[in-house]
């Protein structure tokens, strides 16, 4: 009994980060209640802090909690790392668009809770605590789409929840039958030899369409563009950087476990996802007059760049690595190219004369889009280069050349904005409110972490 | 002594003062120009002191210090025969078009300050023994030449920068391909380009295409035809100082490229390629000269003749990697060429700017009879003409003669056809000289004189230069050749 209370603590210290994530969200919604729009955001921001830390002072340990359903590895550690920083960040721009506006404190709670739920997600050993986090993640997400109540926000907000639930269903369908075949809901009894395989295929296209949804990957992706476009801004950038993260790592938790040369070929699945998402990104984003829609599309080209990273894992530490190393600078560079739209208008036109007119924020958002192209020494160079090794390592050569081209064809995407920026004239200012600090500070926290991660590595 | 870090300082002093100028923010012209020029000038006497250490043929003062461990990356020095003719081109031509700039009123320090870190990301790109180092100063004289251009040119400078912008990204993303690929064939996985020059790690088709890339980013940087449209509207756009670090120094980087990359680090490929190479550097040299023979603006005109220029260049490059054991000549003249015409064209782009300066109009029909007028002006552009036109005895023609000399042994035919481009090249330079400083006087003549003292301190020395090469290139040679006889043999 004694030991079991020990074991208990044990476990609930090792899931720290996540409780600190859960009463954040719930500190955050207390104030909101209290009407106190200030201290939600405050104790959010704090809150998110505070998570990061308790994970930072855990880096390192690898082992599990809650008798194996729960792993606490470099995965779910630098999720936290990751995401409670870009969900920190999220609420600055969320205050910058929606202070004022009728439930601002729940934005900032919702955010806290989308982003317990990737974290959950980021560390899931078992196909509850899966289940789990998809679904705090997504039912967060389908309230913060909804948030600004105009037409094209409800269509956006409800093709997304229409398109989740259905999605998810498949999933959790899915699931069944690898409950059914393996006698239990741990991800590493899949790893057993046995299996049937038709039942372990199907279980695995079900995760997939579940999980494809919530990233952005191709073909899952048609509620991408519709929903970032009608959601708050802040909103979008939050749905293209944290529910993303948070799936590809679970998906690399699920990798850990299926056998790569088992009956069910998943590496060869994904890799083939990977190459569709990234050439149909670019090319739908290579057509688009709108910068969210353009982000949009540009975060289903990244999201086939982060199954490299998957594709890699049987090979070895190295793919874990690059996955970490993608995600952070995927979501500094993200993040920052959202919220310099934030602060300049939605369409590519606004950004006429830019480069004349707002020096700093010009210079910032040709790093993020050089950064999305991986041009060095920014970091997304380095997350691709490590990611184009992982895959490399794992045989997958045909991959990693892919999605070079890949890259020089988003070169053309994101050539077009600078182009804009620096030769398109001058454009007559548009009527957005007034740049405030919480904007500025996200713009130069992303842009210095696009610029320096290379070297701190 | 020896560990004393004189690349980085000699890579980073023009920063330095670049930096100073931001911190400064001077009004004036002259100030802005004297900070500036302190620099450039330390700049030359260090790469002269690199010089003086000794450069025996591999490479050697290697400066190395941890940048990313993780990919395999650092920050790599080093220098040898190959990249120290250059650092030297370079570090003299920055001083001259900087004292030729010194009467730039627009935005003086803005502009000092920008010649100042594109001479270090030039500097850098010679030096650096690291391809993501590599890399970065090579994206930054993009971008340095670029505003140069935008902010300080004539005619449409925008659209020329702009169209400048567009070629040399899209080249220097080639240029990225290529590094991957070398980064990720080499096993362990590393940037350091010792390490690659010593073990090429590609192989078979890989290096075919990777030489392809490379070949690609380094025809559009060179220029070679039919990558070279860029290169005539950058020029007629470029200020005079602009242009000659232009076609002085930024081309430099596409032959060091050939060389250093196409030659060092896919040999086999190149191999196999040279053949293609050699004849698109053949059609080039020829296609430069023919074209440069229509032009009426006299600044176009000598644009044209870099494409011929550079195109003997890459035809040595190539020459060599067809036949590594038919001797160094090739290579020998290839570096020579590119020093000699750095110094001959810069010298005639700031000629150039100071005949417009004169006479506010570069159309060859416009002009004439200026040589009774101007005549130290007429005379040094005269023999810079004569330099590059190949005249015995001047800059060009030991390295031209070593090109066709290393050529020769390997394809004779090609050799004899560059050899019409010669021809043409002469004609057009004579017919520019009659046209523009003899004949009928012009009954209106600028106030200003001959060559002030300002144009004769950054011209003069070029010209000296143009004469020692001609008379003694045995000084720069013989550091080039050591560096040659090895690297040819290593691949026998």
């Amino acid at each position: 009994m004694s030991s079991g209370g020990m074991d208990m603590k044990r476990d609930l210290l090792l899931v720290l980060p996540q409780i600190v994530l859960l009463l954040t969200a719930v500190g955050a919604l207390v104030a909101e209640m209290m009407r106190r729009r200030r201290l939600s955001l405050g104790w959010a921001l704090v809150g998110l802090g505070a998570a990061g830390a308790a994970a930072l002072r855990q880096l390192g340990a690898d082992t599990t909690a809650f008798s194996g359903t729960f792993r606490v590895d470099a995965l779910s550690h630098w999720s936290v790392l990751i995401l409670a920083p870009a969900a920190g960040l999220c609420c600055l721009l969320a205050r910058q668009e929606l202070r004022g506006t009728p439930r601002e404190g729940t934005v900032y709670s919702l955010l806290c809770f989308g982003t317990l739920g990737a974290a959950l997600l980021a560390g899931t050993g078992d196909l509850m605590f899966l289940v789990l986090g998809l679904l705090i993640n997504s039912l967060s997400g389908f309230a913060l789409a909804a948030y600004s109540k105009t037409k094209a926000g409800t269509e956006g907000a409800l093709k997304y929840f229409i398109y989740g639930t259905v999605t998810t269903a498949i999933l959790i369908f899915g699931l069944t039958y690898w409950v059914g075949i393996t006698g239990n809901t741990l991800l590493t009894s899949l790893s057993r030899p046995d299996l049937p395989p038709l039942a372990l295929a199907f279980g695995f296209v079900a995760l997939l369409t579940g999980l494809g949804y919530a990233a952005s990957i191709f073909p899952f992706h048609f509620w991408t563009p519709d929903t970032f476009e009608g959601a708050p801004v802040s909103v979008a950038a939050y749905l293209s950087v944290v529910p993303k993260i948070g799936v590809f790592f679970a998906l690399a938790q699920v990798g850990r476990s299926l056998p790569a040369n088992g009956p069910v070929a998943w590496p060869l699945v994904l890799a083939g996802l990977a190459v569709a998402s990234m050439t149909f990104g670019n090319l739908l984003a290579l057509l688009q007059q709108n910068m969210v829609r353009l982000l949009a599309y540009s975060t289903i080209a990244q999201a086939g760049y982060f199954l490299l990273g998957v594709v890699g894992l049987p090979a070895g530490a190295g793919a874990r690595r690059a996955l970490i190393v993608f995600a952070a600078a995927y979501a500094a560079m993200n993040l920052g190219a959202f919220a310099v739209v934030l602060s300049t208008g939605k369409t590519l036109a606004d950004f006429r004369g830019f480069g004349t007119r707002r020096v700093f924020a010009a210079v910032a958002l040709s790093a993020f889009l050089f950064s999305l192209v991986g041009i060095p020494p920014l970091a997304g160079f380095a997350g691709k280069l490590l990611l184009f090794e992982a895959t490399m390592a794992a045989g997958y050569t045909w991959l990693a050349v892919a999605a070079v081209l890949n890259s020089v064809l988003s070169l053309a995407v994101y050539l077009r904005v600078v182009a804009v920026m620096y030769f398109g004239g001058t454009g007559e200012t548009p009527q957005t409110g007034p740049v405030s600090w919480a904007g500025q500070a996200v713009v130069v926290t992303c842009f210095l972490i696009t610029v320096l991660l290379m070297f701190v590595l | 002594m020896n560990t004393f870090p004189l690349l980085s300082l000699t890579v980073f002093l023009p920063l330095l003062g670049a930096a100073l100028l931001l911190l400064l923010r001077p009004r004036g012209r002259r100030t802005a120009f004297a900070i500036g020029i302190g620099p450039a000038a330390l700049t030359l006497l260090a790469a002269g002191l690199v010089w003086a250490r000794g450069v025996p043929g591999g490479f050697t003062q290697l400066e190395e210090l941890p940048w990313i461990p993780a990919i395999g990356a650092a920050y790599r020095l080093g220098v040898d025969g190959v990249s120290l003719p250059l650092v030297l081109l370079t570090a003299v031509l920055f001083l001259a078009t900087l004292i030729y700039s010194a009467n730039t009123s627009e935005q003086p320090a803005s502009f000092v300050a920008l010649m100042l870190l594109l001479e270090t990301a030039c500097l850098g790109a010679f030096l650096a023994l690291d391809l993501l180092l590599f890399y970065v100063f090579f994206e930054v004289t993009l971008v340095g030449m670029y505003f140069i251009i935008a902010g300080w040119g004539h005619d449409n400078p925008k659209q020329a920068a702009l169209t400048f912008f567009i070629y040399t990204l899209v080249g220097s993303l080639f240029l990225l391909l290529a590094i991957l690929a070398l980064y990720l064939g080499a096993a362990p996985h590393t940037f350091d380009m010792r390490a690659l020059l010593a073990h090429p790690p590609l192989g078979g088709t890989a290096a075919v295409l990777t030489f392809g890339a490379l070949a690609l980013a380094f025809a559009i940087k060179t220029p070679l035809f039919p990558f070279h449209t860029w290169l005539p509207t950058a020029h007629t756009a470029a200020p005079a100082a602009g242009s000659a670090i232009l076609a002085g120094v930024l081309l430099k980087l596409g032959g060091y490229g050939f060389i250093r990359f196409g030659l060092q680090m896919t040999p086999d490929a190149f191999r196999q390629l040279a053949p293609y190479v050699l004849g698109l550097a053949v059609f080039s040299a020829i296609y430069g000269a023919f074209a440069a023979l229509g032009q009426t603006d006299i600044k176009r005109m000598v644009a044209y003749t870099s494409v011929n220029h550079m195109g003997y260049v890459v035809f040595g490059v190539a020459a060599a990697a067809l036949r590594p054991a038919g001797g160094p000549f090739g290579l020998d003249g290839a570096v020579l060429q590119m020093v000699s015409h750095g110094i001959v064209t810069g010298g005639l782009f700031l000629l150039i700017g100071a005949l417009q300066d004169r006479t506010h109009t570069r159309d060859m029909g416009q002009l004439g009879g200026l040589a009774p007028a101007y005549p130290v002006l007429s005379g040094l552009f005269i023999l810079a003409s004569f330099a590059s036109l190949g005249l015995p005895a001047l800059a060009h023609f030991p390295a031209e003669f070593q090109i066709f000399l290393g050529g020769y042994q390997v394809a004779p035919v090609a050799t004899a056809l560059l050899l019409v481009g010669l021809i043409i090249t002469t004609a057009l330079y004579l017919r520019a000289i009659q046209r523009v400083f003899l004949g009928e006087q012009p009954a209106v003549l600028s106030p200003l004189g001959d060559l002030g003292a300002r144009e004769l301190w950054a011209i003069g020395p070029l010209m000296a230069l143009i004469v020692l090469i001609g008379l003694y290139p045995e000084f720069l040679l013989g550091l080039i050749h050591a560096t040659q006889r090895l690297l040819m043999a290593g691949h026998e």
